[in-house]
């Protein structure tokens, strides 16, 4: 139990501490997607010109804040679940079935990342968005466009992300199923609903 | 064999793994035991792919503006105008907790926003004027489901992407159904107030105080007649008109009311982005879900299977609402929409029903489930609000829901409720 416990301390820093910077980078990915829209309104109805990247900017900014931020929401017990089952059956039995559902819930994870990083860094991904564009030159003469797998790589991120969640949730889950729930530290807030 | 998938995510989902991943397990698991690997990576791809989308981009959004309304004192501003309107009434208060559920379903999606807002407010005002605990929370839940009825509506933009309907024309569909929810409890109440002699609010307002209160509540109100007017004037898309409600809430927040202060603003955007976040996943693994219903052909098994019931749409369409009001009762209104709509709309519409009218049924049917015990999660909101237990509230709830079924086959079976505006306006056939 002690170590277990030890190992779950590390853990649960990491995933603290990474998916605090996670809210952050996604807080600015949405105000930066409501900008980006009221931009493209602005120009196409008030300076009839539509300007062919706010779109894209605004979807790229979606899948960075769902990929950087759904992980927190698992993390405090805000995905969508019938839990009834769990909670009807016998205590022991209960936290038993909890560690099935983590471990098929880390399965299909573990699927994801290998199929995520084979796209990534595969055919798809070497192709560049339409209309997204970095400056390279501080004159703004020079231009780079942006692949599509820097797009892509925010579901990949997102679900390593969700791995290491997973892992810490199921070590918890293996501490209160030997009796040592009252050990654990609280995951701070409250959870996140989805509707 | 591949037909397995359904029952095998039945499984998943009633032992409570999360919807998410049972969207994603089951057809997975079925994949790969039918040695279609490739498939699986079509799996992923499709995740990706339904959640980089345009469309979706507005659910964020409608979750922002109506975060920031929220916490810009809107809410109060349209409990005073209802109170002005409705207060003297006997049963006032309860009259003004459904008018202002009304109302607030025009600036925010959510039920669980209007119970927490609402009901914050309005259960202790009720309580103090002598209504029991129970029934002002019961009444408080039961309007709620307005929010998600009435337009801006979160469940009907998931409908019309996972389904490729238009969002306008279910947002027009969404009014008439909305409104006569709210009639129906406010007829209701009217009842129960001559029968159990409750309370009047406050003294009848005068016309120059009505005026007053209807000023305050102006720049609220106007929000939904931007994002309809918006979206019907063909001045905006849907996405475009969310996005123009956050900078219109945000300027009202802060420099028309002076309510909102900027060191709220992470927060706001933090609670809107994580409840978005989950919910775009969602959308993603049901858009891959839906290409194995696809590729099973359950819609084609089930139609048949449900046809050897009866071959009259009214006498499925009937049994269909028992469904999804049982499904209601233990899920919430959007997952449950992401599951059957790929499933059942097909079935429906082979049947001759419209799929903007079928979307109504079904999104008002699950939208009702939000209120109804065991699992309703607008109940359990209800509860917390209120610190009243939650079978006490589920009891109390009973005859608003009565009413709210009553609604649910009248929309069913008189098409016109909810389809006569979106014909008027060009938006459906």
């Amino acid at each position: 139990m002690g170590g277990l416990a030890s190992a779950l301390a590390p853990i649960a820093f990491v995933n603290e501490t990474v998916l605090r910077l996670g809210r952050a980078v996604g807080v600015v990915a949405i105000a930066l997607m409501v900008i980006a829209i009221l931009i493209q309104v602005f120009f196409r109805y008030v300076l009839g010109n539509a300007l062919p990247w706010p779109d894209e900017a605004a979807r790229f900014c979606m899948l960075w804040m769902t990929g950087l931020m759904a992980p927190t929401a698992f993390r405090r017990g805000g995905f969508v679940a019938i839990d009834m089952v769990p909670l009807m059956l016998p205590r022991v039995v209960g936290q038993v079935l909890t560690l099935f559902l983590l471990v098929v819930s880390l399965a299909v994870l573990l699927v994801a990342v290998n199929i995520g990083w084979s796209e990534v860094t595969g055919f798809g991904g070497k192709f560049a968005t339409a209309a997204l564009y970095l400056p390279t030159s501080f004159g703004f003469d020079e231009w780079f466009r942006i692949p599509r797998s820097w797009m892509m790589a925010s579901l990949l991120v997102g679900v390593i992300l969700l791995i290491s969640v997973n892992i810490e949730l199921v070590l918890r889950s293996v501490v209160t199923l030997m009796g040592g729930g009252h050990l654990l530290p609280e995951i701070p807030d409250a959870p996140a609903g989805a509707e | 064999m591949l037909i397995w998938f359904l029952p095998t995510f039945l499984v998943f989902l009633i032992i409570g793994l999360p919807v998410f991943f049972a969207l994603l397990a089951a057809p997975g698991i079925l994949l790969w035991l039918n040695g279609q690997t490739n498939d699986i990576t079509l799996l992923y791809r499709n995740v990706y792919n339904g959640m980089d989308s345009f469309p979706l981009m507005a659910i964020p959004f409608f979750m922002l503006a109506g975060e920031l309304m929220n916490r810009g004192g809107i809410t109060i501003r349209l409990v005073e105008f209802s109170q002005a309107l409705m207060g003297h009434l006997r049963g006032g208060l309860a009259h003004v907790n459904v008018l202002s559920s009304i109302l607030f379903a025009g600036l925010s999606g959510s039920a669980v926003a209007d119970t927490s807002a609402l009901g914050s407010m309005l259960i202790p005002a009720m309580e103090k004027q002598g209504y029991t605990r129970k029934f002002a929370a019961a009444i408080t839940a039961a309007s709620s489901v307005i929010g998600p009825i009435i337009p801006p509506s979160g469940i009907m933009i998931i409908y019309a992407y996972v389904m490729g309907e238009s969002v306008a024309a279910l947002f027009l569909a969404g009014i008439v159904p909305g409104v006569m929810v709210g009639v129906g409890l406010m007829l209701m109440i009217k009842f129960m107030a001559d029968k159990y002699d409750f309370p009047v609010a406050s003294r009848k307002y005068t016309w120059g105080e009505r005026r007053q209160a209807s000023l305050k509540a102006f720049f609220p109100l106007l929000t939904p007649v931007i994002i309809l007017g918006g979206i019907l004037g063909g001045i905006f898309t849907p996405t475009e008109a969310a996005a123009v409600a956050v900078g219109y809430a945000f300027i009202i927040g802060f420099f028309v009311l002076r309510t909102l202060t900027l060191k709220e603003v992470p927060e706001i955007l933090s609670n809107a982005g994580l409840t978005s976040a989950v919910v775009l996943l969602l959308v993603g693994a049901a858009m891959a879900f839906k290409t194995v219903v696809s590729l099973s052909h359950a819609p084609e098994q089930l139609a048949s299977l449900i046809l050897s019931l009866s071959e009259n749409p009214l006498i499925l369409l009937f049994l269909i609402n028992l469904l999804l009001f049982v499904v209601g009762m233990f899920l919430d209104a959007g997952p449950a929409i992401i599951i059957l709509g790929p499933i059942l709309g097909p079935i429906f519409t082979s049947l001759g029903v419209d799929p903007i009218h079928f979307a109504i049924i079904m999104s008002v049917n699950l939208t009702v489930g939000l209120a109804t015990p065991p699992m309703g999660l607008v109940l359990f909101v209800a509860a917390a609000v209120s610190r009243e237990k939650v079978e006490t509230i589920a009891k109390a709830i009973l005859p608003f829901l009565a009413v709210e079924i009553v609604v649910i086959f009248l929309i069913t079976y008189i098409p016109a409720i909810s389809m006569t505006i979106p014909r008027i306006t060009g938006f459906a056939n």
